[in-house]
């Protein structure tokens, strides 16, 4: 049954391809004509009766709305902006650069806030981060309970089961929300899907699949595995925490509890990296950087390796590479732990947040509450970032909707981060348990130092959560 | 003599493989500036196939390029007029004058170069939020933070040390008899150092020109800090940064080369065309210590 | 009279450039003194004095250990080979009469004119390891089958990589200093030794490199001051500290504290460590070298 889907996976990529490069080199253009790395710009409310309709709100009021330029392009926020102001009179100055942590950090620490910022955590700057550690955020548990502007329903009662409960919008773990969840993608491996038809492999479902299918490749001189970079590792990790122990066993380990590391689940899952790590094309930690990891992707284009974890903006940032003939994107979730047991396809996400020093706090919120509309997140979608909201994933049309019909296809949904603590001096988590696998594959360190660097880590953070 | 032609087959040899190992990687930034975006997927050293100079185009007009050259020649020209107005004095009292204090200030200019930049750029920065504040509280507008010519003071303070360091190696070596002869005419001590010690600097001055220039035209940690605006000036070297962002984000390699070369052409330029003055300047005093 | 015009003399030409120096130099280096003794993360106004604290766990972080262990290899290996390859390229080109003096000299020199950004760009290309120039040019030598060499990658040769990026950039300048001072040795100085039956190359080791020992010495100083400077830039641009921290070195490392960790005062105490460092260095150096100058 399984290997049905996973075929049906493989077939519905195809399609996903064909028209997922025609979408992305429309929004790529659009990138290279605004050209400029950051637009700014006063949406006028063309309608202002139609706004004094809609809310009682004073009009009178302008929020800074800061938001990273990522893959989706700047166009759809200039649009969701001026749609935002029509429907409530509240005007938005708009902010978008590729890198967002420089331009507002500096202003931030001049005293500027913008009112509304999007901006994920797990990016290099880890400005969200800081502020999660310095407790530099709204709390925004009430907008949850706000009415979505210009329809009837609660801002709660839109968005998906699941994704204001894990520590990536309640970084303290007190029930109460600090981030909104946005564009989410489900991430997992990336492979090309036309060498497995061509070799007559299919896609494991085991990671005893996995090593057998590893051995065949090896035979001919193909990699089982290649990563951009060791931070790819972060949802790879997640993801396999779940299968070792579902979501008990993933509470305890973002959480740093004592032992957590010595148990059998996780023995497992140090296992599985140790030995994929041998499996790893030798030359990706050369290129696991900022600068070279195009080249650690192209590996899969190129028929060098077989699997990549990613996400589904890798097909937009490879658009221009040349690739192998025939080529094609193929997307499955990990393998399971064993024959039977779930897989899990972790679902990564990007957060949406209110400074706790931003003056138009109502505004803003009003603004949250709004990304929830189905107006914007048809916005949104149109532009390829699908919001998580109930039953939206089965509005998406072509190649959206395949791609984000993973779950539905037996492969669980994997949620969550390591836990937020005050900031401990020179111990940063994500270089020990990701930035490591760099080591591992070069043989520089072994699994036990490995192991023991993530406890004397782990133990650090316990005491300083929060 | 044989033994000897031998001996220069070798240094010859020497002297080429090093001019081939420079020559032949910034040759290839040149060459890679020209090539369209698929190429930069083949091996690296392959000729462009044409001469693709839309890269040059986008870079100098959409990236804009052309306007941050603009505000780097101002930064980097107000910098060393600034500079030269500060340490040429400076240095030459330091050096040819014995007075109170002198020793102190001497040992905090000597200690001043153990400072490095890339650590003081951020309390520098913190020091100008506060100033905006402070003026802010005045009624007064905004003055130090995404201000070119703050940035052209902020890199004229910080080379001082260095400066002052070169400048004074060649003052102290000139004979006292110039000034005496002058302070007998009756020229004044202002006088006597514009128009009697300053013409004999010219070779310093111009070496202290040439290496500041290079460290000014190139330097971005300063520059990237002190503009916070993304709408406001940006100097070329902060601007090749934005070029280069690529996160998740398809990358324009064409464009970032071309850019490259940009910020490289003027330096060479003014490298070549005043590399023999260089070379004199060092010779006439200051660096050798 | 005279006395008070040369003391307001002295004082307009002093006072501006000390006081630019007192603020945005002296005063934003006393503020990192400062800030090492407290727990701040940047943003917040609260600001916690800890005493000595960061410094106490800086004393136990080994990845701190790591950086300062590169830092120090990068300041010995960088230095003795630039200074080594300097000297001698200098000499040659001021003692041997060659055809194309000036052009290499010109050549030689351009490294040091690039930005950073450009001399990272020229070496992620030149060290990569499938179609890298430095490999193509190995692979004539070894079995074509044979692993190539991970420059950027195997974590024993990363630093090396590193190092020769930095030497690259660095030789052109030192040598035309070293050839400005090697000039004005007197030719004559040269032509006796000579006439005593001394050859080129002890005339390198015993009149060349005392005549021009002060200018070495000052060099030294230049050597542990840029070095410390360029080995964060070139690593920021080449490996990010990686792979798996291998490239990390002093400021890269307080960079990544203070401004990815959340620790600003950690960071800062990093700053001052490396304050006193380069400072004792210096003087070690300094003093270690010291010789009565030679009179000629």
């Amino acid at each position: 049954m399984k290997k049905i889907i996973a075929m049906l996976l493989v077939g519905t990529m195809g399609i996903t391809t064909l028209t997922g490069c025609g979408s992305t080199a429309a929004k790529e253009k659009e990138v290279t004509e605004g050209a400029t790395d950051e637009i700014k710009e006063e949406a006028q409310s063309p309608a202002e009766e139609k706004a004094e309709e809609a809310t009682d709100e004073a009009t009178d009021v302008t929020i800074k709305v800061a938001a990273i330029e990522t893959a989706y392009g700047v166009d759809m926020w200039t649009k969701v902006c001026e749609a935002f102001t029509a429907k409530t009179g509240i005007k938005v100055e708009l902010t978008t650069d590729k890198s967002l942590e420089d331009v507002i950090g500096a202003q931030m620490k001049a005293g500027d806030y913008p009112d509304v910022v999007h901006l994920a955590t797990g990016r290099p700057a880890a400005l969200t981060e800081t502020l999660i550690k310095e407790n530099g955020l709204e709390d925004i548990t009430d907008v949850l309970s706000m009415t979505v502007p210009g329809e009837e329903k609660n801002v709660s009662d839109k968005i998906a089961g699941g994704f204001t409960e894990s520590s990536l919008t309640n970084p303290y773990n007190d029930g109460r929300t600090y981030m909104a969840p946005m564009f989410y993608s489900p991430c997992g491996l990336f492979y090309n899907s036309a060498l497995f038809e061509e070799k007559g492999w299919s896609v494991p479902v085991t990671w005893d699949e996995m090593w057998e299918l590893g051995e065949k490749a090896k035979a001919e001189n193909i990699a089982l595995f290649a990563y951009p970079t060791a931070g790819y590792f972060d949802a790879f990790f997640y993801a396999l925490l779940y299968e070792a122990g579902g979501s008990e066993f993933f509470a305890k380990a973002t959480n740093y509890e004592e032992g957590i590391w010595d148990s059998p689940e996780a023995v497992q899952v140090f296992d599985i990296i140790e030995k994929l790590s041998a499996y790893t094309e030798k030359s990706v930690p050369s290129n696991a950087n900022n600068d070279n990891y195009l080249k650690n992707q192209q590996l899969i284009l190129d028929n060098k390796a077989l699997f990549m974890p990613n996400g589904t903006w890798v097909i937009g940032e490879m658009k221009d590479a040349p690739r192998a003939d025939g080529f094609s994107w193929g997307f499955t979730a990990l393998p399971a732990i064993a024959d039977g047991k779930d897989a899990y396809s972790y679902t990564w996400f990007e957060q949406m947040w209110i400074p706790a020093a931003a003056e138009n706090k109502d505004a803003a919120k009003q603004f949250v509450a709004y990304m929830y509309s189905d107006e914007a997140a048809g916005i949104f979608a149109a532009a390829g970032a699908v919001q998580p909201i109930t039953g939206f994933a089965d509005q998406l049309e072509g190649d959206n909707k395949l791609f984000y019909s993973i779950y539905d296809n037996g492969a669980k949904a994997a949620l969550g981060s390591f836990a937020a603590t005050d900031p401990v001096e020179g111990v940063n988590f994500a270089d020990t348990v990701f930035g490591t696998v760099n080591s591992l594959v070069s043989g520089d360190k072994t699994k036990q130092e490995w192991i023991d660097s993530i406890k004397k880590d782990s133990d650090l953070l316990r005491a300083a959560l929060k | 003599m044989k033994k000897k032609s031998g001996k220069h087959v070798l240094i010859y040899c020497l002297l080429i493989i090093l001019a081939i190992l420079i020559i032949v990687p910034v040759g290839w930034v040149f060459m890679a500036s020209l090539k369209q975006n698929h190429e930069f997927y083949e091996t690296p050293w392959k000729l462009p196939s044409g001469f693709y100079v839309q890269n040059f185009i986008d870079a100098w007009g959409s990236a804009h390029m052309g306007q941050y050259m603009l505000n780097s020649v101002i930064v980097t020209a107000v910098a060393i007029v600034l500079l030269l107005m500060l340490a040429l004095p400076a240095s030459y009292c330091l050096s040819r004058f014995q007075f109170k204090m002198k020793k102190v200030i001497q040992i905090l200019f000597m200690a001043g170069l153990f400072i490095n930049v890339n650590y003081i750029v951020v309390p520098i920065f913190l020091m100008f939020v506060d100033g905006e504040k402070w003026l802010k509280s005045m009624g007064l507008e905004p003055l130090f933070l995404n201000n070119i010519f703050i940035l052209a003071l902020v890199y004229a303070s910080t080379a001082l040390p260095f400066t002052i360091y070169l400048l004074s190696g060649y003052f102290v070596t000139i004979p006292k008899t110039y000034e005496e002869a002058a302070y007998i005419d009756g020229s004044s001590y202002f006088r006597t150092m514009v128009e009697v010690i300053f013409p004999m600097a010219r070779p310093s001055i111009i070496t202290v020109i040439l290496f500041n220039f290079l460290s000014f035209w190139n330097e971005y940690i300063i520059a990237i800090t002190l503009l916070t605006d993304p709408d406001g000036s940006k100097t070329l070297p902060v601007g090749l940064m934005n070029l280069m962002k690529a996160q998740n984000a398809s990358a324009q390699y064409g464009r970032m080369y071309a850019g490259l070369v940009l910020v490289m052409l003027p330096t060479l330029v003014l490298y070549i065309l005043v590399q023999k003055k260089l070379t004199q300047g060092m010779m006439l005093g200051g660096l050798k210590g | 009279m005279k006395k008070s015009s040369k003391s307001i003399f002295l004082f307009l030409c002093i006072a501006p450039s000390f006081l630019l120096f007192l603020v945005f130099m002296i005063i934003p280096t006393f503020n990192i003194f400062r800030m090492s003794l407290y727990k701040w993360g940047g943003y917040s106004p609260d600001k916690t004095f800890v005493g000595l604290d960061n410094f106490i766990k800086l004393s136990k972080d080994m990845k701190f250990f790591q950086s300062f262990e590169n830092t120090i290899f990068l300041i010995v290996a960088v230095s003795l080979v630039t200074f080594t390859m300097a000297l001698v390229f200098a000499a040659i080109l001021t003692r041997e009469n060659l055809i194309g003096q000036n052009f290499f000299r010109v050549v030689f020199y351009i490294p040091n004119i690039l930005s950073i950004v450009i001399i990272s760009a020229i070496f992620s290309a030149i060290l990569d390891s499938k179609n890298g120039l430095l490999n193509s040019i190995l692979n004539i030598f070894r079995d074509k089958n044979a692993e190539p060499i991970y420059w950027l990658g195997d974590q024993k040769i990363v630093i090396y990589s590193i190092a020769m990026a930095m030497i690259w950039q660095a030789v052109g300048y030192y040598m035309v200093m070293y050839m400005a001072s090697m000039a004005s040795v007197p030719e004559s100085v040269y032509e006796s030794a000579s006439l005593e039956g001394a050859g080129k190359i002890h005339q390198f080791f015993h009149l060349t490199i005392p005549l021009i020992w002060t200018n070495i010495r000052t060099t030294l100083t230049f050597f542990i001051i840029s070095n410390i400077n360029l080995s964060f830039t070139i690593v920021k641009a080449m490996t990010g500290g990686g792979p798996d921290g291998s490239t990390e070195v002093f400021l890269s490392y307080m960079y990544k504290q203070a401004y990815t960790n959340s620790s600003y005062g950690y960071g800062m105490a990093i700053g001052v460590v490396v304050f006193l460092f380069s400072f004792a260095l210096s003087g070690i150096v300094s003093l270690v070298t010291k010789r009565e100058p030679i009179e000629l």
